[in-house]
């Protein structure tokens, strides 16, 4: 008889019960949508600051000491010592290799261009790389100099052979040279000469515009450096700075072996660094301190709103799903006066209306939790350009809420109504 | 044998007596009538001997147990153990049918057995409008699963509030023809009722007034007479 009451409820009273569940669905759907974006913005926000460029630069060792005796970081001087070429692979290897999403080695050269002393930078641009771990990836100038405007031509690309043979001119040499794309570009290294097609100009807005870009063997072939590399730039997805990951950065080996653990196991700038240059030889890794520090403040803050929109719209949708709950309850006071008056005990009454709103939750949570995540994901579309990921808190969080807020919305009103008094009930006073 | 007794019943609400040293004894298998009119205290009786309310002072005592003693709890058992309540307004649960309204009663008493309920509607008429929801029955028909329920359990009291209240001549008829049947079969019946039709369906009527009772026709043959009348 129980099961018949709840579905004589459920199946025949469906408008009133189709309105608490759709309320409880849009105050579920909208906390899964806030937490799940919540929980995601994090990485959303880093991925999105990544595409202004690297976060980490590994250099030789030799020259680490040179730029800081000179306090200058990314100074053009010639590396007096090189990395090699062949642990450029070892980057991926890393523990936090897969928050690694881009990286690029370089080689300068001074050269003679067209009768003109010049910087000839060789890199990396769509280079394709299939790891054992089963991941591939394009890495290169293209993906991290992504600001870069080509006014003319293209970018040089690796997976055209002919390019190998090919350069790219920034802007403003463009125009001191008188050259453009499609010209041919007389170079003189130290060890080769050669003439050059220009498949692209560019716009970098930096030095960069003085500089021709060249594929990396072509610069090591004209320079002698067959094998080497004078630096590699790294992007990575890093979590904010604390105490930890700055006392480390000074010096991890006064770190207690909790927090070693810790901090190598942690996303932090520095951690990363540290394991660079674990495996890459006589090398140093530097956070590009600027670029970091601002994606932590701009992520710490996205957080922190997104926190406090996610907890304004839980309190919302809370509010309003226990006030239709209370009103619903409230309403069949008659029919709960009449089971008292025939001979029902509260516990038994208490036990009917729970059970059926907590069905009502159910459906109306799941719905919502569904619906919910649908609105994730235009939000990261619309936004991020990119899915939503499900954070596996997302769904206990929900549940709880659901389960909380429908039970605070019953259990008060069950209380009211069952000391109502049965008799002024059915009387309708 | 009597199965009711109010002895020196008061119900007092401030300063108002809403019940004044009310005295009364039902016998086992007698139907009563009380009467009076609005404010009489009628249905504050009605409260009290359906454990729905207790005095202020007195006794009221249903099969001997004193139950202005006893615990809501308590309360809430005598009702379902001993009595049937019949409402004017019939308070059927508006999303169950007929016959599970009846089997409800059943559910909170002991075990749901609609094939007894079932033969609880077909007493009353209603065995092919079982399956029907409230909403689909007429006042009459309403009132008449009200009663099915009310008898389901065998109660040892029929309480009924103006139970033909809401109904037309037809209708107020057959119920009072399905009290007739149950008062020949032994069931102690107490009608409130401002109708003098009812009122005089009964063997006796008690007539309140000012929350006093102010006659007590204990002559049966005014009920009697009044039910051939009506037959």
């Amino acid at each position: 008889m129980f099961l018949r009451m709840i579905a004589g409820v459920l199946l025949r009273q469906k408008g009133k019960m189709f309105m608490i569940a759709f309320t409880i669905a849009l105050g579920a759907s909208l906390a899964t949508a806030m937490l799940a974006v919540m929980f995601d913005v994090g990485d959303k926000v880093n991925a999105e600051l990544k595409t202004y460029g690297s976060n980490i630069t590994v250099v030789p060792k030799e020259a680490s000491v040179v730029s800081d005796l000179y306090e200058v970081e990314g100074a053009s001087s010639v590396p007096a010592s090189y990395l090699r070429e062949d642990e450029l692979g070892n980057v991926k290897t890393i523990f936090w290799a897969f928050n690694i999403v881009d990286f690029a080695p370089f080689i300068e050269a001074h050269v003679n261009a067209n009768g003109q002393d010049v910087t000839m930078v060789g890199s990396w641009y769509n280079h394709h790389l299939s790891l054992p771990t089963g991941e591939e990836l394009d890495a290169g100038v293209v993906s991290m100099r992504s600001w870069w405007d080509v006014v003319e031509g293209r970018w040089l690309d690796e997976s055209v052979a002919a390019d190998a043979e090919k350069v790219m001119v920034g802007v403003a040499l463009a125009d001191e040279l008188g050259v453009s794309a499609g010209d041919s570009l007389k170079v003189s290294g130290s060890e080769l000469s050669g003439s050059y097609e220009i498949v692209g100009v560019y716009e970098a807005g930096g030095d960069e515009d003085g500089q021709i870009y060249a594929p990396l063997d072509l610069v090591q072939e004209l320079s002698g450096t067959e094998g080497l590399i004078s630096s590699v730039e790294v992007s990575a997805l890093t979590t904010p700075d604390n105490d930890l990951s700055r006392q480390a950065a000074k010096d991890p080996t006064k770190l207690t072996a909790a927090q070693y653990e810790t901090w190598y196991c942690t996303a932090y700038v520095s951690s990363i660094c540290y394991q660079l240059q674990e495996v890459i030889t006589d090398s140093v890794a530097k956070a590009k301190r600027q670029v970091a520090e601002s994606e932590g403040a701009i992520l710490d803050k996205t957080q922190l709103l997104m926190l406090l929109i996610t907890v304004l719209a839980l309190v919302g949708s809370a509010l309003g799903i226990s006030n239709l709950i209370t009103a619903s309850v409230m309403e069949r006071s008659q029919e709960i006066g009449l089971l008292k008056a025939i001979g029902a005990h509260d516990r038994a009454i208490s036990a009917l209306l729970l059970v059926e709103m907590i069905i009502v939750a159910i459906v109306g949570g799941a719905v919502g939790f569904a619906v919910g995540f649908g609105f994730a994901q235009i939000i990261g579309y619309t936004v991020f350009n990119s899915s939503i990921a499900l954070s596996p808190m997302v769904i206990p969080l929900v549940v709880v809420l659901v389960i909380v807020v429908t039970l605070a919305g019953s259990i008060p009103a069950i209380r009211t109504v069952l000391r109502l008094d049965p008799a002024e009930v059915l009387h309708g006073r | 044998m009597s199965l009711l007794e109010l002895k020196n019943v008061y119900k007092i609400y401030g300063d108002l007596h809403a019940l004044d040293d009310v005295n009364m004894k039902i016998d086992v298998g007698e139907w009563v009538a009380i009467m009076g009119p609005s404010g009489s205290g009628k249905s504050t009786v009605m409260n009290i001997i359906g454990c729905m309310d207790s005095p202020t002072k007195g006794q009221v005592l249903l099969d001997g147990v004193d139950i202005a003693s006893v615990s809501s709890k308590g309360l809430t058992d005598i009702r379902r153990d001993k009595i049937g309540l019949i409402f004017q307004q019939f308070h059927l649960i508006n999303y169950l049918t007929a016959l599970e309204n009846v089997m409800v009663a059943q559910y909170y008493h002991s075990m749901p057995d609609e094939k007894e309920a079932l033969e609880a509607l077909d007493r009353v008429g209603l065995a092919d409008r079982a399956k029907h929801l409230p909403s689909q029955l007429s006042g009459g028909e309403q009132q008449r699963v009200c009663v099915a329920r009310a008898l389901i359990n065998h109660p040892e009291l029929i309480l009924a509030d103006e139970p033909t209240g809401n109904l037309d001549e037809a209708n107020e008829k057959i119920v009072l023809d399905l009290f007739r049947q149950l008062h020949d079969e032994g069931t102690t019946l107490i009608v409130v009722t401002h109708d003098a039709e009812v009122g005089a369906a009964a063997e006796r009527v008690i007539t309140l007034e000012y929350g006093k009772v102010t006659s007590e026709n204990g002559d049966t043959s005014f009920g009697k007479a009044a039910r051939k009348d009506v037959v």
